[in-house]
């Protein structure tokens, strides 16, 4: 039992300190690519342009993002995304419709699948 | 009462798992991302849920632990849902981190270790070194646990409990459904109150004062204590929690450990019999008459109350104490008995109780005592057994004593073709 305790501890944090390093090492290329876009203006008439669930773009905090290849990721029921397509997704993103904020691992997916910002409405 | 509070323990056990189920009842996950994800909080839900109950079984009132066959057993069971669940929340930071492997290393990244704002997450890491901190020691994993140091950083729970509570809240959703939000809230709020009743209420609410009126030495390193004091009821063969008072033990002062009662409950003072097994115990050799002390208790259900049946006792050393109570309380009631003692004991100068207990067998009809020396007859034997009563078989049998004594009895009787049903074991290593 303390044998089959003490493999645990040591195999949690062995898996916990590889899991980070993979990341760390990884990451850099990828924010790399992330800090090269250029910024593009996107006017609430061409995000409202792709509202399908085959092109699903989204306003979140001022910033569009193309997400149609990560619906069906989406841990929850593709529907709850699918009803934002084409709109400014801001509030809902910031309280899931029940209060709360998505995790810190769904702001660093973010990134990847931005396209523009969006033209603010004088 | 018992079969509500044992229905009860059971369910919520069982609960976590129902709920993780449900989960997966609801909608398989699609891939091997979103199975790791369920994984991942289920192990976080269902260890969160068994360390919640861990700890409000811990709460110790005084006779409760009877619903659950007594104080022993109901460690044992806070042991291994502890354990179950420190496993499961070790889980619980990888699985959700490789879960996240497909949407790419900056989402495994923030999973694990998200920026220092998040601090729902942080709560989560808080709670989790913490555990590690008070659960080293149980399960030695920086050498062999010091008594008093393990106790006081199993304290440390409490600050675990806030933490995982606020992480668990914050990003679990909990509270969905509003049901689900009931069960949550007074299992937490349960726990919340057993881990206050055993830091500080139980020292003023159950602790009961006493006066050492009598020290008296059975043997070199053993001594039987006796203590004045408020009537407490108990049954023979229970143990109590003793913090001796004494200003002048140079160590244990103030410092609570379990002893069996080795009075019989219609004494008008309570007894207990102590032998040199650590520091605290060695000082009590030479606690003071007249100083103060407290009980709490009683616990544990080692002896049934009633002796119906045949039974076959084997005491070792000190394990020979929650015998001698229940044989002591023979002397007060009139009906016959059915019991084989065997005393287990190093040699003539360490069977410290015989002579009482032989004196005793003497007027009880059904009680035979049978004296075995280690040193002249070597270690206990079928044979030994087979020569005190060739029925022992079809006794149920009753074991106390050191952890070798316990191996050597149950090899023995299980060889024999003893039931482990009827085979009965008190430890106290646990404690």
């Amino acid at each position: 039992m303390k044998r089959f305790m003490l493999i645990c501890f040591a195999a949690f944090w062995s898996s916990v300190v590889s899991i980070w390093a993979y990341a760390v090492l990884a990451t850099d290329g990828v924010a790399d690519s992330v800090t090269e876009q250029r910024v593009i203006s996107i006017s609430p008439a061409e995000l409202a342009r792709h509202a399908g669930t085959d092109d699903c773009w989204m306003a979140i905090e001022g910033v569009v993002y193309d997400f149609t290849t990560y619906i069906p990721r989406h841990p929850a029921p593709p529907v709850v995304m699918t009803d934002w397509c084409g709109k400014d997704a801001t509030q809902q993103y910031r309280t899931k419709g029940y209060g709360r904020p998505h995790s810190p691992a769904a702001d660093a997916l973010l990134p990847q699948y931005r396209v523009g910002v969006l033209e603010q409405s004088e | 009462m018992f079969t509500l509070v044992r229905l009860v323990t059971f369910t919520l056990v069982a609960w976590p798992l129902a709920v993780v189920a449900a989960d997966l009842y609801a909608g398989a996950p699609a891939d091997a991302a979103a199975w790791l994800r369920w994984l991942g909080r289920a192990a976080g839900l269902v260890g969160f849920a068994w360390f919640l109950l861990a700890m409000a079984l811990s709460a110790r009132l005084p006779r409760f632990d009877l619903a659950l066959g007594g104080l022993l057993s109901l460690w044992r069971m806070h042991h291994w849902l502890g354990a179950f669940s420190f496993v499961l929340l070790l889980m619980h930071p990888p699985l959700l981190a490789l879960a996240n492997v497909p949407a790419g290393p900056q989402a495994v990244l923030a999973t694990l270790l998200p920026s220092l704002d998040a601090w729902t997450v942080w709560s989560g890491w808080a709670a989790l070194l913490f555990m590690m901190l008070f659960l080293a020691p149980s399960f030695s994993f920086f050498g062999a646990p010091h008594y008093q140091r393990w106790k006081l950083l199993h304290r440390f729970s409490g600050a675990v409990l806030i933490l995982a509570l606020l992480h668990a809240l914050a990003l679990a959703g909990l509270l969905k459904p509003a049901a689900a939000g009931w069960v949550w809230g007074v299992l937490a709020a349960v726990t919340a109150a057993a881990f206050l009743w055993r830091l500080l209420l139980s020292r003023w609410l159950s602790r009961r004062q006493y006066r050492i009126s009598r020290v008296n030495a059975l043997a070199p390193r053993v001594v039987e204590i006796t203590l004045e004091g408020p009537p407490l009821e108990y049954d023979p063969g229970q143990f109590v929690y003793f913090t001796p008072l004494d200003p002048s033990l140079p160590v244990g002062r103030g410092e609570e450990h379990p002893y069996s009662l080795v009075s019989a409950p219609h004494e008008p003072d309570l007894r207990i019999a102590i032998k040199e097994l650590g520091d605290a115990s060695a000082a009590l050799m030479q606690v003071k008459e007249g100083t103060l002390a407290t009980v709490e208790g009683p616990y544990g259900r080692f002896v049934p109350p009633q002796h119906e049946g045949a039974a076959l006792w084997i005491g070792g050393g000190i394990g020979i104490t929650p015998f001698v109570s229940v044989a002591r309380a023979f002397t007060a009631q009139s009906a016959s008995v059915d019991v084989h003692l065997v005393y287990c004991a190093n040699d003539t100068s360490r069977a410290y109780y015989l002579a009482e207990l032989e004196h005793i067998a003497a007027r009880q009809p059904g009680f035979v005592v049978h004296p075995h020396y280690f040193a002249e007859q070597g270690a206990l034997s079928a044979s030994f057994l087979e020569g005190c009563t060739a029925d022992y078989r079809q006794r149920v049998c009753y074991v106390c004593g050191p952890s070798g004594l316990l191996n050597l009895a149950e090899t023995i009787l299980t060889g024999e073709g003893v039931s482990r049903r009827h085979i009965h074991m008190e430890e106290f290593n646990l404690l």
